[in-house]
C-alpha cells in the first residue's frame, strides 16, 4: 500500500527555534507541509519564504492608481467647468496635490486589503486539512503531505523537534 | 538598546490570554443592557432633536450672523482629533515596534472608527438641508457641476471619508486572527457571526505572509494620513482670512491637540473597562503610565502653541488680531479660554508625578478634564474667532439652544453606546498581538535586549 498521508504535529509555542529547524529540514528533504500558528512569527515566514510578498506592488499600483485618478478628476472637472475662483487658475496644481495624496492612501489602502485577502485565498469555509482549533489559541501546528512509505522518516523528524502530538491521517 | 520591562505582567500563558478575553465575550448581564438602554434614549433623543432641526430649519439653533459655525463644528473638530490617537497607537507605534501598545492598541482603534463615525455626523447634521450632502462628492451629473477642488471644505470631505475608510481596513485586517479564535469556542449566532467576519482564517504560514505584509503597509500609509487629516482640518480654518483663525500654525497645533485628546478620551474608556471587565492583569500600571506621558508629552506641545500663537498676535501689533485676541482672554467667552488653559495646561502636570501617572482614579479624573479643555479649545477657536469679527457693529455672541445641547449630548451617547456594544462582542483587546507582544519581551529579557526593573 502507497496511498498519501498527512502527519499533523501539535508543538508548544515555546518551541519556535526547533520548528524552524524542523521546516529547514523538511525543505532539504523537499517535503510538502504547511504551517499553522497562533501568531505572526518573522523566523518562520522567513524560513519558508525567500522573497517577500506581492502585496507592496498590488500597494504600489493602488497608490500610482490613486494619484492618477485623483489628477484626472480634478483636472478634467476644472477644465470642463472653467471657473475662476479666488483670482486662482483653472488648473491649481497644490491644492490638488491634497486630494491626490487622499486618494493615494485610499487606493493603496484597498489594493492592500483586497490583495492579502485574495493570495491568502480568503475567503475560504473549506477548512485547510490538518488545522485545529488550538493552532489558533496556544499551539504550534506542521502539517506534513507525504507518502506512506515516507511517514516514518517524518514523523521521527517532527518527534526531534519536539512536537508533542503526532496523528496521521489519510491525504 | 536596553529596554526597562516595568510592572509589565509576563505570567500569562496564551491560555490565560484567551480565557480572560473569552470571558468578556460572555452574554451579558441586565445591567449592561439597563446601561445600553439609558445611552439608547439619549441617542434617540438627540435624534428626535435633530429631525425637528430638519423639519423647522436652523432657527431652532442658536447660530446666526456672524457666528454660523458654533456647536455642531465644534464637536466635528473634537470628535475627528479623539479618532487621531487610535491611528497613532495602532500605526506609528506599531511601526515603532512599541510593545506597550498591544493590550490597548484594539481599544484605541475601535475608539478611532467611532468617533470618526460620530464627527461624519456633524457636517451634515450642520445643513440646512441635510439631505444633499452628496453635493460634495464629485460624481456625474447632467450640469456637469462639481465641487471646487481649491476648497478646503472638499479636501476635507476626502481627508475624512478616506480616513474612516483606511481606518477600518487596518481595524478589520488586524481583528481577523483574533475573531478566527473566537469563533473556535462561540456557540449559536456568536459562531455564525465570528465565522463569516473570520472569512476562514485559520493562521496557516500563507496567511500571515499576505497579511503580515498588508498589515504592515496599511501601518505605513496610515501614518501620514493620520497627520494629514487634522491638518486638513485645521485648514477648514487656517485658510480663511478671519483673524484667530488665519495663523501657519494650526496644522501641527491641530494634531498635536488632537492626540492630546485623543490618548486621554482611550484612557477615559480604558480605565473603567479594565475594572469592570476585570483586565488588571492585561491592562497594566505600565501601559497606563505610558499613555499618561504621552498626555504629558502633548499637553506641553499645546501649551507651547497658545503661548506662540498668542506672541505671534502681539508681534505682530495688527489692530485687529490684538482686539481678537484680548477678546479671547478678557470678553464675554473669556472665562471658556480660562477653562481651557486650566484643564489643558495646568491639571496635566500633575503627571509628572509617577505615582499618579499609575493610579487609574485620579488618571481618570484628569482625562475628564482634559476632555473637557479640549472640547473649550474648539470652541474658543472656531466659534470665539467668528464673534468677534472686523467690524465691531457686526460682533454677535452665540447663545447656546437646547437643539444644539441634546444634540451634542446624543452624539457623545452614540460614541459610547456603540463602544460598549463592540467591548462585549468582538475582541477588544487583541489576543494576537498581546501574545506576540509577551513572546518578544520574554525573549529579549532572556537575550539580554531588555532587564526587569
Amino acid at each position: 500500500m502507497n496511498g498519501e498521508v498527512e502527519l499533523v504535529g501539535a508543538f508548544a509555542f515555546t518551541d519556535e527555534e526547533r520548528l524552524v529547524h524542523c521546516i529547514e529540514q523538511l525543505q532539504a528533504a523537499h517535503a510538502q507541509f504547511r504551517v499553522f500558528s497562533p501568531i505572526p512569527s518573522e523566523h518562520i515566514n522567513r524560513a519558508i519564504y525567500k522573497r517577500s510578498s506581492f502585496v507592496r506592488w498590488f500597494v504600489l499600483l493602488g497608490g500610482i492608481t490613486g494619484i492618477i485618478t485623483a489628477f484626472v478628476m480634478t483636472i478634467g472637472t476644472s477644465l470642463e467647468w472653467n471657473l475662476v475662483t479666488g483670482g486662482k487658475p483653472i488648473a491649481s496644481i497644490p491644492p490638488y496635490m491634497i486630494i491626490a495624496f487622499e486618494l493615494m492612501v485610499l487606493f493603496g489602502g484597498i489594493s492592500a486589503l483586497t490583495s492579502w485577502v485574495l493570495l491568502a485565498n480568503l475567503p475560504t469555509f473549506e477548512p485547510l486539512s490538518g488545522y485545529r482549533s488550538r493552532f489558533s489559541s496556544d499551539e504550534f501546528g506542521l502539517v506534513v503531505h507525504c507518502g506512506e512509505g515516507d511517514a516514518p522518516r517524518f514523523e521521527a523528524m517532527l518527534r526531534e523537534a519536539g512536537a508533542q502530538e503526532i496523528t496521521r491521517e489519510a491525504a | 538598546m536596553a529596554a526597562a520591562v516595568k510592572d509589565i505582567n509576563l505570567d500569562p500563558t496564551f491560555a490565560d490570554i484567551d480565557r480572560s478575553v473569552h470571558a468578556i465575550l460572555e452574554p451579558p448581564g441586565l445591567r449592561y443592557w439597563i446601561w445600553i438602554g439609558f445611552l439608547l434614549t439619549l441617542v434617540l433623543i438627540g435624534a428626535g432633536l435633530w429631525t425637528n432641526q430638519i423639519y423647522n430649519g436652523l432657527q431652532v439653533t442658536g447660530l446666526g450672523d456672524p457666528v454660523m459655525w458654533a456647536v455642531y463644528i465644534t464637536n466635528f473638530v473634537f470628535w475627528v482629533g479623539i479618532a487621531h490617537s487610535g491611528t497613532l497607537i495602532s500605526a506609528i507605534l506599531f511601526l515603532f515596534r512599541t510593545r506597550w501598545r498591544t493590550a490597548v492598541y484594539r481599544a484605541a482603534e475601535t475608539m478611532t472608527i467611532f468617533a470618526v463615525a460620530t464627527a461624519g455626523l456633524f457636517p451634515v447634521i450642520h445643513l440646512g438641508r441635510p439631505w444633499f450632502f452628496y453635493w460634495l462628492a464629485p460624481y456625474p451629473n447632467e450640469r456637469f457641476l462639481q465641487p471646487d477642488f481649491r476648497s478646503p471644505l472638499t479636501w476635507d470631505f476626502f481627508a475624512i471619508s478616506t480616513y474612516l475608510t483606511i481606518s477600518s481596513l487596518f481595524w478589520f485586517t488586524g481583528l481577523i486572527p483574533d475573531v478566527a479564535n473566537v469563533r473556535e469556542v462561540a456557540t449559536g449566532w456568536r459562531k455564525q457571526l465570528y465565522t463569516i467576519v473570520a472569512m476562514g482564517w485559520q493562521g496557516s504560514d500563507r496567511q500571515w505572509r499576505h497579511f503580515s505584509m498588508a498589515y504592515l503597509l496599511l501601518a505605513g500609509l496610515a501614518t501620514p494620513l493620520v497627520l494629514s487629516v487634522h491638518s486638513v482640518v485645521s485648514w477648514d480654518f487656517a485658510m480663511a482670512q478671519l483673524p484667530g483663525w488665519h495663523s501657519t500654525i494650526f496644522a501641527p497645533y491641530f494634531v498635536a491637540g488632537a492626540i492630546f485628546s485623543g490618548v486621554a478620551m482611550v484612557l477615559t474608556l480604558l480605565i473603567p473597562m479594565r475594572w469592570v471587565m476585570g483586565l488588571e492583569d492585561l491592562i497594566t500600571p505600565w501601559h497606563l503610565d505610558n499613555l499618561a506621558k504621552v498626555i504629558l508629552l502633548t499637553s506641553l506641545i499645546i501649551s507651547y502653541a497658545y503661548v506662540v500663537e498668542s506672541f505671534m498676535c502681539w508681534y505682530s501689533q495688527d489692530p485687529i488680531e490684538l482686539m481678537t485676541f484680548h477678546m479671547r482672554y478678557f470678553g464675554p467667552w473669556g472665562w471658556m479660554f480660562w477653562v481651557m488653559v486650566l484643564c489643558n495646561c495646568l491639571i496635566p502636570l500633575a503627571l509628572f508625578s509617577p505615582r499618579i501617572r499609575v493610579s487609574p482614579v485620579p488618571l481618570f479624573i484628569i482625562t475628564i478634564f482634559v476632555n473637557i479643555g479640549m472640547w473649550f479649545e474648539r470652541f474658543v477657536i472656531i466659534a470665539g474667532s467668528l464673534a468677534v469679527n472686523f467690524e465691531p457693529s457686526q460682533w454677535r455672541f452665540w447663545h447656546p439652544s437646547l437643539t444644539e445641547m441634546g444634540i451634542t449630548v446624543g452624539a457623545f451617547a452614540w460614541f459610547v453606546m456603540l463602544f460598549s456594544l463592540f467591548a462585549r462582542f468582538m475582541p477588544i483587546i487583541s489576543m494576537t498581538e498581546l501574545k506576540e507582544g509577551i513572546t518578544w519581551l520574554r525573549q529579549a529579557l532572556r537575550q539580554g535586549y531588555a532587564k526587569a526593573a
